[in-house]
């Protein structure tokens, strides 16, 4: 006998409600997952991507201070980078080349000016952070930890612990969702708004916190949007079997094929409008042979102003024709991205320069979230676009709200 | 506040039936858990652990109420498991935890809150005789040992009820001691109410109050273990050594009913499922002579109790004990069983 054995003693204590039994379940949920040195490791990875971004805040912060706003914007218009920080560069660059410049004919001060290629040059920096590294993050992340907190609990029988106690399936699916939530939160959200304070430390003037107070919210907004479907589907994932690697197998297959579905239906929307475009380019050569010579550089955008929107010069001659063409006139094709974005489709889909509708963003979670969160940092604004990513995402979280729902106290009722 | 009823019964049911699909597991059960130690005693597929669920709120009645201390479990689950602990049969855990980890996630999960939930924690594992085990995983623990960090875990929270299932599975015969003993100091030391559910009968026996028989989904017996276990004719047990077999035939000679036991009456736990002993007991004692064995007699008439004493006397036999004879409650039990099987609609026996 223990030398301190007092006994069975009763206990008279105040009991704590549903929310403590909430917060224990996700605090220790968070410990035992923090156990796993692989996810610390992609915890501690995910900030790292804030450090280049915050360096691309300084530049940009540092040409405004230094009043060369204005040969960066002449510089972007030309699609050059701009910084030397690398991809970040034509970030910045097409930012300032998209931002809604003022009406023809209606001025615009200095500071306007700077407020606006502010916003436009943040949100999109914001944007490309939380979609590049932090989403493709997330999903390791949580693929890490969520194929374990109801699928093991089914295993070693712990729903027997739970539910023989004042814990309730709201209290059980709460406390699991707040801790991959708060993992979420972690490699999002925080990141997110630290780079945002970071933004604003280098900025010239502490007042630019109170001209970007809603990019914190966005962030905010943006973190929930990513963490609610995911986190619903990667637990229903784990709810629907008592072995966590089938989960995790799933889970990562989810995303994997539906990027890869995603990426064969664009890759063949882009070659079926190449196709188009050649068809139309001998359309016009044959129609006019005067133009064949030039590279084709004739068709018409609106009644006299020239465009090659249309049509795509052949061989290597006519695209660097095109290219110095754009150079010059500071335009962009006007059914596709930039020619130096297509050399980057991936990150400039990620940031919002690619200004093309994703059609096929519906069937990719990757894909769809960044429709979403284009549309929460007032990137994206157009509902064709938005309302199928929205309505695919919302389906998926709804099924999967329900699937757990039913599923984690299947055992206790048979 | 608590709106539990401190005047109901613990656990009152009434015509409750629960199918899954086509199969009726339970079949318009209705009991009483009195306060005390009640064993829940039936075969494999009975019904009681459907029984435990829907005393929890766990399982959705076709028909019939349960009450736990006048609460509805379907309606108010978290007010009736907050005074209900459980012992599962079935070893549960939280992968990664050890054992006073465990405890303590149960104790916070049953809402005592931060610190005093670990202090509580130490304190139960100590009455549990958890030892320096408690800081291991409990995934690695010996079976025992998870038992008894499954009893802490239940009665961490102090419960007004326990329900056990099988709680001595895995245990030594120094533990299962210790385990019975726990048991009934809760209930006579603490006013807690006991539902043991468990196939180990003379456990039942030993520490139980009351028991509670299903077979088939329906309850076959309940009542006092006492009522019980009394044989149908009054009897006391005499325990001797001497020559027993001439005390029986003196004390018949002088108008006394007396027998000699069989074993299946000295050793309930060696009978087959037939009723019969599948042992062979002796009673001799070698050495001086003398037989040791037990007597059963009837002390009926006015003067017989110092009619036996004198016969003792006179034969010079050494009494080693003298009580009141009960059934052994595996009889009455199989008993159940039988007539459950010849009868399946009706209940043998139903003792207040």
């Amino acid at each position: 006998m223990p030398l301190h054995d007092v006994g069975y003693r009763p206990w008279q204590g105040r009991r704590s409600g549903s929310l403590a039994a909430i917060l224990v379940i996700a605090s220790t949920g968070i410990k035992l997952a923090w156990t796993s040195r692989w996810l610390r490791r992609a915890v501690f990875f995910a900030w790292s991507p804030a450090l280049v971004f915050a360096g691309s805040f300084f530049v940009f912060e540092q040409a405004i201070d230094e009043g060369r706003l204005g040969s960066i914007q002449d510089r972007a218009l030309v699609g050059r980078n701009v910084d030397g920080v690398g991809i970040l560069g034509r970030v910045i660059a097409e930012s300032l080349g998209q931002s809604d410049a003022p009406p023809p004919g209606q001025h615009e001060t200095p500071e306007e000016e700077t407020y606006r290629t502010r916003r436009a040059v943040w949100s999109r920096l914001m944007l490309a952070f939380m979609r590049s590294p932090q989403a493709i993050l997330l999903a390791i992340v949580v693929g890490l930890v969520a194929p374990a907190l109801v699928s093991r609990d089914l295993r070693a029988k712990a729903w027997l612990i739970y539910f023989t106690r004042p814990v309730g399936k709201f209290e059980y699916v709460t406390g699991k969702l707040l801790i991959l939530g708060l993992l979420v939160a972690s490699i999002t959200m925080l990141p997110a708004l630290a780079l945002w304070l970071a933004g604003v430390a280098v900025s010239p003037s502490i007042w630019v916190a109170v001209t970007t107070w809603d990019l914190p919210v966005r962030i905010i907004v943006a973190s929930l949007a990513l963490a609610i479907p995911t986190v619903f589907m990667a637990l229903a994932y784990s709810s629907l079997t008592a072995e966590s690697r089938i989960a995790s197998f799933a889970w990562f297959a989810t995303w994997a094929a539906c990027w890869i579905a995603h990426a064969s239906l664009t890759t063949a929307d882009v070659m079926q409008r190449e196709h188009e475009e050649i068809l139309m380019s001998e359309n016009a050569q044959s129609a006019d042979p005067s133009n064949a010579a030039d590279g084709g550089f004739s068709g018409e955008d609106a009644p006299g102003r020239p465009s090659r929107s249309n049509v795509r010069p052949m061989g290597p001659g006519g695209d660097i024709g095109e290219k110095l063409s754009d150079l010059l006139e500071g335009r962009r094709p006007r059914n596709g991205p930039p020619f130096n974005v297509r050399q980057f489709r991936w990150i400039s889909r990620a940031t919002g320069i690619d200004d093309t509708i994703d059609r096929w963003a519906w069937i990719s979670p990757y894909h769809s979230l960044g429709v979403i969160q284009a549309w929460v940092f007032g990137i994206e604004r157009r509902w064709q676009a938005i309302f199928p990513p929205l309505l695919s995402l919302g389906l998926v979280s709804i099924v999967s709200a329900l699937v757990l729902w039913w599923r984690v106290d299947a055992p206790a009722r048979v | 506040m608590s709106r539990l009823s401190p005047v109901e019964e613990p656990v009152q049911a009434t015509g409750i039936v629960k199918r899954y699909g086509q199969r009726t597991v339970l079949d318009r059960v209705s009991l009483t858990v009195h306060p005390g130690i009640t064993g829940l005693v039936g075969p494999n597929g009975a019904g009681k652990s459907t029984l435990v669920k829907a005393i929890l709120g766990l399982v959705r009645l076709a028909e019939g109420d349960v009450r736990v201390f006048g609460l509805d479990p379907r309606r108010e689950p978290h007010a009736v498991r907050r005074n209900v602990g459980v012992v599962p049969e079935d070893e549960c855990s939280v992968p990664g935890l050890s054992g006073v980890e465990m405890v303590r996630y149960a104790a916070q999960l049953s809402g005592i809150p931060g610190i005093e939930s670990l202090r509580r924690a130490h304190e139960v594992l100590d009455w549990c005789d958890a030892g320096q085990e408690r800081y291991r995983p409990v995934e690695t623990l010996s079976v025992g040992m998870k038992q008894k960090i499954s009893f802490a875990a239940a009665i961490v929270h102090d419960p007004r009820m326990v329900i056990l299932d099988e709680p001595t599975n895995g245990l030594d015969p120094i533990e299962r001691r210790a385990m019975l003993g726990r048991l009934t100091t809760l209930a006579r030391d603490h006013g807690k109410t006991i539902l043991v559910s468990t196939h180990v009968l003379p456990d039942v026996q030993s520490i139980c109050e009351r028991v509670i028989v299903l077979a088939d989904g329906r309850v076959r017996l309940t009542g006092s273990i006492r009522e019980l276990t009394q044989p149908t004719i009054p009897e006391e047990r005499l325990e001797v050594i001497g020559p027993v077999d001439e005390l029986v035939r003196r004390l018949i000679a002088r108008g006394i009913p007396a027998r000699r036991a069989r074993p299946l009456e000295l050793f309930p736990s060696a009978a087959g499922a037939d009723g019969r002993s599948s042992a062979t007991v002796e009673t001799v004692t070698p050495g001086d002579g003398a037989h040791e064995g037990v007597v059963l007699l009837q002390l009926t008439a006015p003067d017989a109790l110092a009619t036996m004493w004198s016969e003792v006397h006179q034969l010079g036999i050494r009494v080693r004990s003298l009580k009141a004879s009960s059934r052994p409650f595996e009889e009455v039990f199989l008993e159940a069983l039988q007539a459950a099987q010849a009868s399946p609609t009706e209940s043998l026996h139903a003792a207040p």
